[in-house]
Order: C-alpha cells, then structure tokens, then sequence
C-alpha cells in the first residue's frame, strides 16, 4: 500500500512541477510590469528601480523560479494588488466553501448515481433501464449553468423554498440552507457518468461466476446484487470519480459564480476579471493542487477497494 | 484538414462506409441525432442569410418581450431579437468546439501515435500527458485569458489542452494494438521507410479509434467551452456566443427568464445530439471503446 503512494507521489511530482511553472509563468508574462503596477502610475524611476530589487525582477527568470518555488512552499503566494490583503490569508477563507460544496455535490450524487445504475441493470432493457439511461444521457449534455438557472429560477424565485446567494456560513452551523441549491447543481453534473457506469459495472459483474453462486446458495436477490454485485462494481466507479475531478472542479467554478458562493473558483474568477494576477494565480495553482490531491486519494481508494492492485 | 475529411479517409474499417451510414440510420435515436445535428451545423453556417434580425441591432422600444410572432425566442435586455442572437451565437461555439477538436485531435494523435512507433519517445510523451491532465480545462482557460485578456482564443486554447492527453492516450492505445500485428514487421523486414509506416500503416489503422473518441468528446468540449463563455473568459460583448448569452441573461432572470434559458437550451440540443451520435457511431465502429 505505501509503495503505490509513493509511487503515486514520484509521478505527481513532475505534474506538480508543471502546476507551479505555469503559475510562476502567469505572474511573468503578465502584459505589464508588476513592479510599474505597485508603484502606480507617478512614480519616480528610482521607486519603480527599487521595488523591481525588492522583488526580485532584476534576477534571471531560472533564479526567480525557484525563488518562486521557495516562497510559495513557506506559504507566501504574494499580496492582492487589489485588496492588498496577503494571497495566502485570502485563500485560507475560501477553501473551506469551496471543500463544503464539492463535498455536498458528491454526497449528493454518488448515492442517486449508484442508486439509478443498479437499477437500470437489473432491469436491464426493460422501460426503466431506458428511462434512466435517458435521463442521464441528458444530465451529461445539459450545462452546468443550465440546472443552476433553472433551480434559482424556480426553487430560489418562484417558489422560495432555499436562499440562492452567498453562503450564511459553515453546515454545522446553520448554513446547510444556502448550501443546498449549489450542492444539487454540481451534483447533478456527476448522477449521469456515474450511473452510466454503475450500470455496466454491475451488468458486467451480475454475469460473473461468484454471482451465481450466492444465488445458488440462496441468497436473497438483494443482498446478491448490494453486497456481491454493486461491492465490485464499486471499483470501476471509483476511478470513474477521479476522472470526473475535472469536471467537478470545472464545475465548481461555475456554480460558485452563479451562486455567490465564497469559494476559491469565484475568487479566481473575480481576480482574473479585475486583473489582479498575484491571487488569480495562487486560486489557479490550489484549484491545481486540489486536483492533482483528488487523483493521489483515488489511486489510494483503488488499492483499497481492489487488493489485486496491490498484490501486483 | 476538417472533421469529415478524417472520417473519409481510407480506412480499412470492420463495415464499409456505405454500411456505417445504414447502421447509424437503423437506430432510431443516432437517426434523430444526425438529422438534429445536420440542422444545427446548416442553421450555423447559413446564419446570415436565415437570421431574421441583424442580431446586434438593438431597439429600446422592444426590451426583453417575451416569444412572439415577430421575435420567435422573444427579444434581449437591449431589444436585440434572439433568434438572431441564437443562430450566430450556435456559429460561434460550434466553431470553437470543432477548432478545439480538430487541432487537439491532430496534436494528440501525432503524440499517441509518435509514442507507440518510438519507445524511446514514449517515457517523455505520456509524462507530458500526464502533466497536461494535472490541469484541467477550465483551469487553463482561467489561466489563458487571465494572461492575454479573456478571448476566443483563451476558449480554444484551454480546449485544445483538454483534448490533447486524452487524444493521446487513445491513439497510443490503438497504435500499440497495431504496432503489435505482423504487418509492421512485414513492412520492416521489406524496408518501408519510418514515415511510410508511421502514416499507412499505423496512422490510417488508428483513425476510425480517435475519430470516434473525438465525436464521443465533442459535446464535452463544447460544453467546457460554453462554460468558459459563461465565466466571461471568452467572446466579449456584444458579439454572440451561446454561454456567454446565457450568462447576460443572468441579470434579468426574473423578469424575462427567456433571455438565459433560450441559449442554454440551445447548448443543450447541441451537446445532447452530439453525444448520442457519439454513443451511437461508437457502437458501430469502434466497440472496444465502451469501457
């Protein structure tokens, strides 16, 4: 089990390297002079001079890498040029809702996706297997945006059943109202892929000769398909979940712009709008992170679920 | 070279080309899917001369009326007519849902490809991939136009980003398929040239496999780019592109909620054929893909 971590880590680590470049880069190739952007529009030479010595821009670009990478592992991302508050202290804010959320799509969906995949299998061909292949044909296609509209429109609006801006505060706390609405939008983005391919998963599973067997020693029909079927078929939809990080993520940013969500996707957003690189690009590099950390806990999930993976 | 001239190209599919077509029709969804699909694209491309209205002509008398006999989807904030709106916007993300694919498709397939012919290469393509698939497509979007200004570019940029390492990833499995048959050895121990491999024997064998992942991905790109067009990181005001209509329409969901909704169903009908066709042409040609 800890060899495939580490083993998992050793391949990260060029792919974290990447991460980093690309947001050292986009502090680079900014359009204008960082040092010009502190100092304001009439300062003397001399500022501008001493500001660029103060923060390294006279040093070759290899040598501010990895001054870079030295400042970013001690925490320190830069300030924001708008608020003037640290990257760093900015971000620690967002995190949590940002968790929040896609933790709440992701309890949300697994057990709907799961749910309407099994069942779609056991029925399989019939009318409700049709049904809900449909209806997640059309969940895969709709965008992320589309569900939220509807959802403020209606559930927010019209019927004003659940507030739909902004978030009154952590879950435990009295804030699980204001998640709700965010929650369902980016977990209705996950119930298609993952029932799709619970469905296959369990089919292909349901034809196995272990199968057989627990129904041959008399099994009840429900416990063969939760406790034999659906437990195998677990594995291909946790790797499923990984691949899907991408989307959610994507996802994410979306429904924290349109819901007012406090999270790091609308703080990237908001920072890229008012050009404000230095917090657009410590959002990026944790949106970044958070990824590459969502596929390292699957790949540890997956030797978990499936022993065969260590053995070999 | 387009989309279709790939598919055409001479490959020595499992069913003829003639077949692929009556397959396709056979099934009653993938025939509802191509005809919707057939519609969309002719509607695109003929926008400027089936557009009602001058889709950026706009008329203060008529803000945000609702769908009428003269103003079919109804009329915006600015009393632009929306169909207008809708046919150009559809123009817009249908080309850069396909400029995405058709340059990420060619990348990945020459990197796939170029990874299963030279071991060598191979160790160094995929890390590449791999460092590619540490960012996912929004993220690049975010970070392409939060250095050269939100534009389509910035759109297709973090498009092409995102089909290029799964692209890869599917070449390399299909060409190490081919490169493991007889045929290629045949062709060294006869002394065909390197190119002449890599292109007639390798590369037209993989074609029809990255087509059909590219029609499959197709909907998810455009998609990750109407999104993108949502965040206001692609298409500026005023000209029209489908999320970042629905995005404008935002503002006045309440009042006229057909100003949002009208380009995000467009979306909709767009990705949702585009995926059916993809299930259905994979059925067809390439079932090894349905995982």
């Amino acid at each position: 089990m800890a060899r495939q971590i580490v083993h998992r880590l050793l391949i990260s680590f060029p792919a974290l390297l990447g991460v980093l470049f690309l947001c050292f880069c986009l502090l680079q190739v900014v359009p204008a002079d960082p040092a010009m952007i502190i100092a304001g529009p009439d300062a003397k030479a001399e500022t501008i001079a001493a500001i660029r010595l103060e923060l390294g821009l006279d040093r070759p670009i290899p040598i501010q890498f990895l001054d870079y990478i030295r400042r970013v592992m001690h925490g320190d991302l830069g300030r924001s040029i708008i608020s003037n508050k640290m990257v760093s202290e900015e971000l620690g804010l967002t995190i949590g809702p940002t968790v929040e959320l896609m933790l709440g799509a992701m309890i949300m969906a697994i057990p709907i996706g799961l749910t309407l995949g099994t069942l779609a299998a056991v029925n399989r061909g019939r009318l409700a297997d049709r049904a809900i292949m449909a209806v997640s044909v059309a969940g895969v296609s709709m965008p992320v945006f589309f569900i939220g509209l509807i959802l403020i429109q209606y559930v927010g609006f019209k019927w004003a059943l659940l507030p739909f801006t902004g978030r009154t505060g952590p879950v435990w706390d009295g804030g699980l109202p204001s998640l709700i609405l965010p929650a369902v939008t980016l977990g209705a983005v996950l119930i298609g892929p993952i029932s799709r391919l619970t469905r296959t998963a369990v089919l292909e599973v349901l034809g196995a000769d272990f199968v057989r067997t627990a129904r041959a020693k008399g099994l009840r029909e429900t416990v063969v398909i939760v406790h034999h079927a659906l437990r195998n078929a677990l594995i291909p939809v946790v790797t499923l979940i990984g691949l899907q990080a991408a989307f959610l993520l994507g996802g994410a940013v979306v429904t924290e712009t349109m819901f007012s969500w406090p999270g790091v996707g609308r703080l990237a957003v908001g920072a890229i709008v008012s050009s404000d690189f230095p917090t657009a690009q410590g959002a990026i590099m944790i949106l970044a992170l958070a990824f590459l950390l969502i596929n390292l806990l699957v790949d540890v999930l997956y030797v978990y679920l499936d022993p065969r993976v260590q053995r070999s | 070279m387009s989309v279709e001239a790939l598919g055409t190209a001479p490959v020595p599919a499992p069913v003829g080309r003639a077949g692929v077509m009556r397959r396709l029709m056979r099934d009653k969804v993938a025939a509802i899917a191509t005809i919707v699909l057939t519609l969309v694209v002719l509607a695109a491309i003929a926008a400027p001369l089936i557009a009602p209205y001058d889709p950026y002509f706009t008329d203060l008398t008529i803000v945000m009326q609702p769908p009428s006999a003269e103003h079919w989807f109804g009329t915006d904030n600015t009393g632009r007519d929306i169909l207008s709106r809708v046919l150009y916007g559809t123009r817009n993300t249908l080309m850069l849902g396909l400029v995405g694919v058709i340059i990420g498709g060619l990348l990945g397939g020459v990197l796939g490809i170029l990874a299963a012919f030279y071991p060598t290469l191979d160790g160094w393509i995929m890390r590449l991939v791999d460092i590619m698939l540490a960012f996912p497509a929004i993220l690049i979007g975010l970070a392409v136009a939060a250095i050269f200004g939100a534009a389509l570019t910035a759109v297709v940029i973090a498009l092409v980003v995102a089909t290029v390492p799964d692209v890869a990833r599917v070449a390399r499995g299909a060409a190490v398929g081919v490169m493991g048959q007889e045929f290629i050895e045949a062709g060294r121990a006869v002394g065909v040239s390197d190119s002449t491999l890599i292109w007639r024997y390798l590369t037209l064998n993989c074609i029809s496999t990255i087509f059909v992942f590219l029609t499959l991905r197709f909907g998810q790109i455009i998609l990750i780019g109407s999104a993108l067009g949502f965040l206001g990181m692609g298409a500026q005001p005023p000209t029209a592109e489908l999320g970042m209509m629905a995005a404008q329409g935002r503002d006045f969901l309440f009042m006229a909620p057909h100003i949002a909704t009208i380009p995000s169903l467009a979306i909709f009908v767009i990705v949702l054929a585009a995926n059916l066709l993809g299930d259905a042409l994979r059925d067809v040609l390439d079932p090894r893909l349905q995982q």
